[in-house]
């Protein structure tokens, strides 16, 4: 259904998008997990049209996406922003964004009806949004890009900043909506709502798709090893240093950095081993966890960095 | 098309849902108005001139005097002249205190100077604080005194015997010559009425004025001429406030949102300045309606002044649309919009009379919406059609708008 080959994008010196390339199928969830400035956003704003100056083809449906405008009638965007106006009640906001599809009139009031019920405002349909929690708008703004039954729908951070119930509300509907047919991307920094919500996950880092698959997929490419995080009064240096000639099929350095480094490892019985060049090294150590391999021990491996750096 | 009325039906909405900003922009031409009216217009009793104050001393105090007197007591002349009799001392010193207009002084011996056909005197002491009211009561009693002497030098014979009356004992007087005498004053009076009846030059009092315009200035000719020049100024600061979207909506990310649907640039564009024409001129017009109800302004015939309305939003939607294309963001659009205004309705004439300015404000004024405006409002409101206006305000709203469309197309092209 989507297929993106080779796009690039620059701003200036820095490269937002590098080369990437993805295809997405009918009823696919497409996490796109990433840290900040990996090109998430960027990837979506191209996407939805907002964005120019790129090299590189994507083709929607088998048609050129940005030469076809007809084709943004069949996508759906959520953006970052809860743009809507909020003077106007949600019913009317469902009602102008709507229109601004090829939806008939008596269809898009059906519609906007069935939405807000199912994002649970329908008791509030007639007020202005502007009385709105942070929740209820992040729900609304999800609505919007649902009302033409898009059959791909790109949402950008959708549950950023809002509560838990209004996150798990909206991670419902991404599903429901990638159950009925509908491709989707959304781009989090949230490794548990992917985990939950898509049928794929791709982690992408400086502009380029790094892996992609399913979790298990994507666990698989650490492989069955734990994964052992080491905190303490440490530089990244040393401790690389220290775990010289240490490293090899058995222990695995995946991350370091001052004061936090992490390892893959064969077995637990290396862990005296590590401990014993660190204390050699006069590293000192003052915690210590071992994890099962899971989706962000992939994504330490692939990007050398916790998700929130 | 139909996206670019939805956008425009959606800003009309959110604009009525919250009109609090465009109502306040509304109120503030009314009240000022309101307030310059109450202070400097003309209050109804004043339209009408008051009576001249005039002190008259009669030292006489006989036939002649009383004639003065009588004279000023004629209806026509009571509307004019508000008449004090008094002593000469109390007189002065009313003049002295500004108290009238001028002081009339009959001498002393007035009568009997004029039935001698003697050079007599009446004085007229003006007061040099007011300007045109002592002139008027010197201008009446130089009249009066044209026409006594005239009079007495026509009926010379009858005024001796007159003379003789008011000197002997009336049992003395030779009653039957009265008959002879009257009987030929009688003739002299029926020749005297051929010259006089019918005259042959009437005067007919009129005044000059524009057409259309009336007799007398009053607070409301002051309403109507001041509200089309607040009306235009306030009509700048609400398609301002109304255009403001262009660069609001780039910033909170509606317009993002608004180019992933299949709106396209240019029906976003024509709906912005559409919308600014028509939410200004129905402004416009809501204006003028207050304007008629609360103070009764009178504008000319409506369809003129449509015209010119629809003249006046189209150049302020058309330039509002340039200067939003060309301007950063909210901060600056407020920053430069607001002077922006000012000026226009500084040189413009929304802020004093064109008349009252300086030929330099005048000179720039031409290049302002309001000028244009005002003038034409002038026009129309004496009955005439605005040609010059609307052809000034169309053209270059015209102009304003080709610079504008593919401006603001680049700016919303996201």
């Amino acid at each position: 259904m989507l297929e993106i080959r080779n796009l690039t994008k620059s701003f200036g010196d820095v490269l937002a998008l590098d080369r990437f390339s993805l295809d997405l199928g009918r009823g696919e969830v497409l996490g796109l997990l990433g840290p900040n400035g990996a090109g998430k956003t960027t990837l979506i704003s191209i996407l939805s049209g907002t964005l120019g100056d790129f090299t590189g083809t994507v083709t929607f449906q088998g048609r050129n996406l940005f030469a076809d405008r007809g084709l943004k009638n069949r996508m759906g965007v959520v953006p970052q922003d809860t743009a809507f106006y909020d003077e106007l009640s949600a019913m009317d906001n469902l009602l102008f964004w709507g229109g601004l599809y090829d939806v008939p009139r008596a269809e898009l009031k059906r519609r906007a009806a069935e939405l807000l019920e199912l994002v649970e405002l329908a008791g509030r349909a007639k007020e202005p949004v502007k009385n709105f929690s942070g929740g209820m708008k992040r729900r609304l703004n999800t609505a919007i890009g649902l009302l033409h039954k898009p059959d791909l729908l790109l949402l950008d951070e959708p549950t950023v900043g809002i509560d838990v119930q209004a996150k798990v509300s909206i991670l419902d509907i991404i599903r429901n909506v990638g159950a009925s047919g509908t491709a989707v991307i959304f781009t989090t920094h949230q490794l548990a709502e992917v985990e939950t919500t898509c049928s794929r996950i791709a982690i992408m880092d400086r502009g380029r798709v790094l892996a992609q698959g399913s979790l298990d997929d994507l666990v698989r490419t650490v492989g069955e090893r734990d994964i052992v995080e080491i905190v303490g009064e440490f530089g990244a240096a040393p401790f690389s240093e220290a775990l010289q000639g240490l490293a090899g099929d058995r222990v695995e350095l995946l991350s370091v950095t001052d004061g936090l480094a992490s390892l893959a490892v064969a077995d637990t019985e290396e862990i005296p081993r590590i401990m014993d060049r660190l204390f050699r090294h006069k590293l000192a150590v003052t915690d210590m966890k071992i994890k099962s391999p899971s989706l962000e021990t992939v994504f330490l491996k692939l990007t050398g960095r916790n998700l929130r750096d | 098309m139909r996206r670019l009325l939805l956008v425009l039906g959606n800003d009309v909405r959110r604009h009525l849902r919250s009109p609090l900003a465009i109502l306040i922009y509304m109120a503030i031409p009314m009240v000022m108005t309101g307030l310059i009216g109450i202070i400097f217009a003309p209050r109804a009793e004043e339209a009408q001139l008051p009576p001249i104050q005039v002190l008259l001393v009669d030292h006489d105090k006989a036939l002649a005097s009383k004639l003065v007197l009588g004279t000023f007591d004629v209806d026509q002349m009571k509307k004019m002249f508000r008449v004090t009799v008094t002593d000469e001392a109390d007189g002065r010193d009313k003049m002295k205190r500004g108290r009238a207009s001028a002081m009339v002084v009959i001498p002393e011996g007035f009568t009997l100077d004029l039935l001698d056909a003697k050079t007599t005197t009446l004085t007229v002491v003006k007061n040099p604080a007011e300007q045109f009211l002592p002139d008027v009561v010197e201008e009446f009693v130089t009249t009066l005194a044209v026409m006594l002497s005239g009079a007495v030098q026509a009926f010379a014979a009858e005024v001796r015997g007159v003379r003789a009356m008011l000197e002997g004992p009336l049992d003395t007087f030779p009653w039957e010559t009265l008959g002879p005498e009257l009987g030929k004053a009688q003739k002299k009076m029926v020749a005297a009425r051929a010259y006089l009846d019918p005259m042959l030059i009437r005067l007919k009092a009129d005044e000059t004025r524009a057409a259309g315009a009336r007799t007398r200035f009053t607070r409301t000719d002051l309403f109507s001429i001041m509200l089309p020049g607040m009306a235009v100024m306030f009509l700048l600061f609400i398609v301002q406030t109304l255009m403001r979207d262009i660069i609001s909506e780039r910033e909170d990310g509606k317009l993002r949102r608004m180019m992933t649907t299949p709106l396209r640039p240019l029906e976003l564009v024509g709906a912005r300045l559409l919308g600014g024409w028509v939410m200004g001129l129905a402004v416009l017009l809501v204006m003028v309606a207050f304007g008629t109800l609360i103070f009764r302004a009178h504008w000319g015939p409506f369809g003129y002044f449509l015209l010119l309305g629809a003249a006046a939003s189209f150049w302020t939607a058309a330039f509002f649309g340039c200067f939003h294309a060309f301007v950063r963001n909210r901060n600056q659009a407020g920053a430069l919009g607001a002077p922006i205004i000012l000026a226009f309705s500084l040189f413009g004439g929304s802020m004093m009379n064109p008349e009252a300015m300086p030929k330099a404000f005048l000179a720039v004024g031409v290049a302002t919406p309001n000028r244009w405006f005002i003038d034409g409002a002038a026009l129309v409101r004496d009955g005439r059609f605005p040609a010059a206006s609307l052809a000034v305000l169309v053209l270059s709203g015209l102009v304003l708008t080709a610079l504008a469309v593919p401006a603001l197309r680049r700016r919303t092209s996201v």
